[in-house]
């Protein structure tokens, strides 16, 4: 069992020798949540795609379940945001979550019973059975989020990665894509997820790495959700605590 | 309706496009999803200049051997552009297509004794295959469609999701390599049937006019299969009546081509009824 499911010490992240976020320090245990939480551009996604193996780790040490990250791909799962996906591709809801079965299936294999009850399971849980056999593009945005993750959990993986997983969704299906989180670290899954939503992450991560750049803060949404350390990773924005809600405003 | 077939010729016409309905009809749904009818059209014009050297090295029977090297020589350039060079798949290809064909058009305009003959092969000499080139497609059909059979799972999710299959542990670029090498091999195995310029139709329309009536990849390529055979049958059989009974001389894989878009066509509505009909669903 790895004592760390992602441990970053003095990263700098970027492609072709040139750093997007610099100076990420955090240390993520199994079972446990982390919300990056920045501007557009704070170079969140690409903090991801650096775990997932697939963006360049310019400086310093990351491991993913105490392996390279590009080693570790086998136990983690990722959810992409939507937007970059063809409405129009013709391919089913459960083909896609049957994609996530691939690893396992490897190049010849049909699917067998097994697969297509782990992927009935996977829809059932995110709530999406009923749609199975409907075309990917005609689900509505925060459905076709809770189609990823059901195609992103059908592999059991050990580390999750969401990027912006709750833009454009809707309230059921962001209700539905919290509480498959939250049991999914129940049963030991840790959890990275990019968000811009600061409800969403004090709500949700047990901790928080605040980015712009490079890093600002982490800790828990106590320590870092505060007006000092988002004030500094909004840079120009201002922030309005009030009533207990936490809204960035422009100055 | 069947009696033509029954001369050689025709026979073998029919067999070659039932051979080439086999693979291309699953091709051309990577093609279409992939989004590669230009990448299609630019191997259809770079396989020319290793045609041109082909026939200058050994003559007729020198046509396949350079057109396939040529063929593959395209694939894996385009895919190095396109990943290292980091060129959009449109730039890389009209970069390719330019560079070979001109390459193509200056060897051809050094001699000009054999223009005709290759004139033949940009349009296609469906009617003069012979059993040697029905070999020779059948062992390339062979090897594609094992390929495909390998490579469906792994390409669809590539070209669904791309983040999401290099995040899973597929090779993007190695499964766009292998990829661009199958269209070329498609494409070398059509080209001296229906010719550089029509042969991009097999490796674009029947997927697209598939798409008509289902959205399921597998069902798509299935139907793609059965558009060509229909296509090649009707495209022969016209052929052949038009030069017989009414003295016009119709170029039987042109017919063939036409007919492949005239299903399109005659498809159009469909789409437009099932969009009505089921919002765009999967029934």
């Amino acid at each position: 069992m790895a004592t760390a499911a992602l441990r970053l010490t003095g990263v700098s992240v970027g492609y072709q020798g040139r750093p997007v976020v610099t100076g990420v320090d955090l240390e993520l245990r199994p079972g446990q949540r982390l919300a990056l939480v920045g501007p557009n551009g704070a170079g969140k996604s690409t903090l991801i795609k650096a775990v997932l193996g697939l963006a360049d780790i310019l400086t310093g040490a990351a491991t993913v379940l105490d392996q390279e990250p590009a080693r570790a791909r086998s136990h983690t799962g990722y959810v992409p945001q939507t937007g970059n996906l063809d409405p129009d591709f013709p391919v089913s809801v459960r083909q896609v979550v049957m994609m996530g079965r691939y690893r396992q299936l490897g190049w010849w294999r049909p699917a067998r019973a097994t697969d297509r009850q782990a992927v009935a399971t996977a829809l059932d849980r995110v709530g999406l059975t009923d749609r199975a056999r409907d075309r990917f593009g005609l689900l509505s945005g925060g459905q076709r989020q809770r189609a990823l993750l059901a195609r992103a959990i059908v592999a059991r993986p050990r580390l999750l990665l969401l990027d912006e997983p709750f833009n454009g969704v809707d309230a059921v299906s962001q209700d539905a894509i919290v509480r498959v989180l939250r049991e999914l670290s129940a049963d030991g899954t840790a959890i990275v997820l990019s968000t811009h939503d600061l409800t969403v992450a004090r709500d949700l991560a047990d901790l928080v790495c605040l980015v712009n750049g490079r890093q600002w803060a982490v800790g828990t949404p106590g320590e870092t959700l505060t007006a000092g350390p988002l004030r500094q990773t909004y840079a120009h924005a201002a922030l309005d605590l009030a009533d207990g809600r936490m809204v960035l405003v422009e100055p | 309706m069947i009696e033509p077939f029954a001369v050689p010729f025709m026979g073998r016409a029919l067999t070659e496009i039932a051979l080439l309905a086999l693979i291309c009809g699953p091709v051309s749904v990577f093609v279409f999803v992939r989004r590669l009818s230009f990448v299609s059209d630019a191997l259809t014009h770079t396989v020319f200049p290793g045609v041109v050297i082909g026939f200058v090295a050994g003559g007729i029977e020198g046509l396949f051997a350079g057109a396939l090297v040529a063929g593959l020589l395209t694939a894996v350039v385009l895919t190095v552009l396109t990943r290292a060079a980091r060129l959009t798949d449109d730039a890389a290809t009209a970069v390719v297509l330019t560079a070979m064909f001109s390459i193509g058009v200056v060897l051809v305009s050094r001699r000009t004794s054999y223009t005709s003959d290759l004139t033949a092969f940009l349009f296609g000499r469906l009617l003069t295959v012979t059993p040697r080139q029905i070999a020779e497609t059948a062992v390339l059909a062979a090897v594609i469609l094992v390929a495909l059979a390998i490579g469906a799972r792994a390409w669809l999710f590539r070209a669904f999701d791309p983040a999401g299959a290099a995040a899973a542990g597929l090779r993007v670029g190695w499964l766009d390599l292998w990829l661009n090498v199958l269209l070329a091999l498609v494409v070398v195995a059509a080209v001296r049937a229906v010719g550089t310029i029509l042969v991009v139709a097999l490796l674009v329309v029947p997927a697209a006019a598939a798409r008509m009536i289902t959205a399921r990849p597998a069902v798509m390529a299935l139907a793609g299969t059965g558009l060509v055979l229909v296509a090649g049958y009707a495209g022969l059989l016209l052929s052949w009546t038009a030069s017989l009974r009414y003295g016009v001389a119709l170029t039987s894989a042109s017919a063939v081509v036409l007919m492949l878009v005239l299903a399109y066509l005659l498809l159009l509505p469909v789409r437009r009824w099932r969009d009505r009909s089921f919002a765009g669903g999967l029934t």
